[in-house]
């Protein structure tokens, strides 16, 4: 068992120090407005986390990113559980759901700016956007493969509508709501950005911007590197409640 | 659209008394429930909205001028040759480090976590980056779809090359066969599905990161085209782009679902998107 996992960690953590190796020497042997070294990636992120920037506008990014994506969670779920209730309501509006979630959300940015300026609401309905097509389509899906026999046997035992959705419908659409979240959570962070980006600037999208226009590729690593770890973070957390629920699946 | 016929037939089930005979016929329900949506955004941006803000009415009047303005198509025609280029390269290079990896158990264990890691980077962070790489330039919109698009695609293919049954391999091998053969007669077609997911996320994420790189460098494109469109107040015009955007969104999705579905018709699988 030790043998195995050794086997399993030693490739891992020998890539890893090769990355970092790679990454420091080819550093040190560019330019530095093109390529940090490693350290020095590192340098700026200290400097950054200990100047208090990092971790104002960590928050900042983090509330955006929150409050958009429990909107999306609010809506898309009840809406997806009405629309899977409601069928002759789903057949209508399927389609229209379908071209929304393969519609690139980016898109209306430039729409979003010019109806509603600069602000922290215009950023919010962005990541809100990114995010409630994956949940509303993938609870659609899960409504989809509830049997029709489950709600003929539940309504045979005269059962209320309430104990139907609460024994029925939710636990049945909820492992494809949450394959959704999972799919949201990587988007609604692609919406973070942009939203910083592309509208008012703010979060760990201005630190970059900033950094950029200083010509300081150390903050830009520094950031992105930030940026990366959380969205991997995120991912992890989505996959292991997507698989948390998946147990629910039949 | 089986699928469809059964949660219609579903919905007969379902429904109470008085929409069954309605969901009797998806393709009315469905016309009707557009015709609502168009009337209420028009309804509505008639009603509160300013004059210069987009709706249906405008934009269909919008789209004779729009699709016949050179702007408009040479702006199309720079986007998607661009978007074509990036998948193709992320095609590729993916490809073969995806078979790489789903092939060779080290080669795996090296490279999974950079490129787990990298496919759960927020894309549009490398805007910045690239930009300061590539200068503000059709390069740096290139880079971007390959990085939008190369990850999925590695992913998929190297899950895809995985997933062959050992016993095939096996089989292959006592009867000799070499090992390109093997590689091109099994682990190609096993993985051929896999890929197609790939490609098709591939192309979605690409479009994303082409219109994205276009606001950010003010290249001309689609992208850009929107942008300027809307920046001057011609929301109908620039709605036109919007949906020529989801156009090739949905056409692609709707395109890899019916290359899988007639070449493929062995393959089920729970579909893995983004």
């Amino acid at each position: 068992m030790r043998r195995e996992s050794i086997h399993r960690l030693l490739p891992f953590v020998l890539s890893l120090a090769a990355g970092m190796a790679l990454w420091e020497i080819v550093g040190r042997h560019t330019s530095a407005a093109f390529m940090v070294p490693l350290s020095e990636t590192i340098h700026r992120f200290w400097q950054l986390a200990a100047s208090g920037q990092l971790g104002t506008q960590f928050l900042d990014s983090a509330t955006l990113f929150a409050t958009g994506f429990a909107l999306a969670l609010l809506v898309g779920m009840p809406a997806g559980l009405l629309l899977a209730r409601v069928q002759s309501l789903r057949v209508a509006i399927e389609p229209y759901i379908m071209i929304l979630y393969a519609t690139p959300m980016v898109a209306l940015i430039p729409f979003i700016l010019s109806l509603m300026g600069f602000g922290f609401a215009p950023k919010v309905l962005v990541v809100f956007l990114f995010a409630v097509f994956p949940i509303l389509y993938n609870t659609i899906e899960g409504a989809r493969s509830i049997k029709p026999e489950l709600i003929e046997v539940a309504r045979s035992y005269r059962s209320r509508e309430w104990a139907l959705w609460r024994e029925v419908m939710v636990p049945y659409t909820l492992p494809f709501t949450m394959t959704g979240v999972r799919q949201a959570i990587g988007r609604a962070l692609v919406g973070m950005v942009a939203a910083e980006f592309f509208l008012s600037s703010t979060g760990l999208g201005q630190l970059i911007m900033t950094a950029t226009q200083n010509f300081d590729t150390g903050g830009v690593f520094a950031i992105i590197l930030v940026i990366g770890l959380i969205g991997v973070g995120l991912m992890r957390f989505g996959l292991y409640i997507e698989t948390y629920f998946a147990r629910w699946r039949d | 659209m089986s699928t469809s016929d059964l949660s219609v037939s579903a919905g007969r089930v379902l429904a109470s008394g008085r929409s069954t005979s309605l969901a009797s016929s998806p393709l009315l329900l469905r016309l009707l429930a557009g015709l609502v949506i168009l009337l209420l955004w028009e309804g509505v941006v008639r009603g509160f909205a300013p004059a210069y803000v987009a709706k249906p009415s405008g934009v269909v009047m919008a789209i004779p001028k729009v699709i016949v303005n050179p702007a408009f198509l040479e702006a199309t025609a720079i986007t998607l040759t661009a978007v074509a280029q990036g998948l193709a390269i992320a095609l590729v290079m993916g490809t073969i480090i995806g078979l790489i990896m789903g092939r060779s158990v080290v080669v795996e264990r090296m490279l999974r976590h950079y490129v787990n890691g990298f496919y759960a980077v927020p894309m549009i962070i490398v805007l910045p980056l690239f930009s300061l790489w590539f200068g503000y330039s059709g390069a740096a919109r290139l880079a971007t779809i390959v990085f939008a698009a190369l990850f999925s695609i590695i992913v998929n293919v190297a899950d895809g090359a995985k997933s062959v049954p050992r016993e095939y391999l096996e089989v292959a091998r006592s009867f000799r066969s070499g090992r390109v053969r093997m590689l091109r007669e099994i682990v190609l077609p096993a993985a051929m599905p896999y890929f197609l997911a790939g490609v098709r996320l591939a192309a979605g994420r690409a479009l994303i990161g082409a219109v994205v790189a276009e606001f950010f460098t003010a290249i001309g494109g689609l992208g850009y085209f929107i942008l300027y469109q809307s920046r001057t107040f011609h929301h109908d015009e620039a709605f036109v782009g919007v949906m020529l955007l989801a156009a090739f969104g949905v056409g692609f999705e709707v395109f890899v679902n019916w290359c899988t579905r007639h070449f493929m018709p062995w393959y089920r699988r729970d579909e893995k998107t983004d």
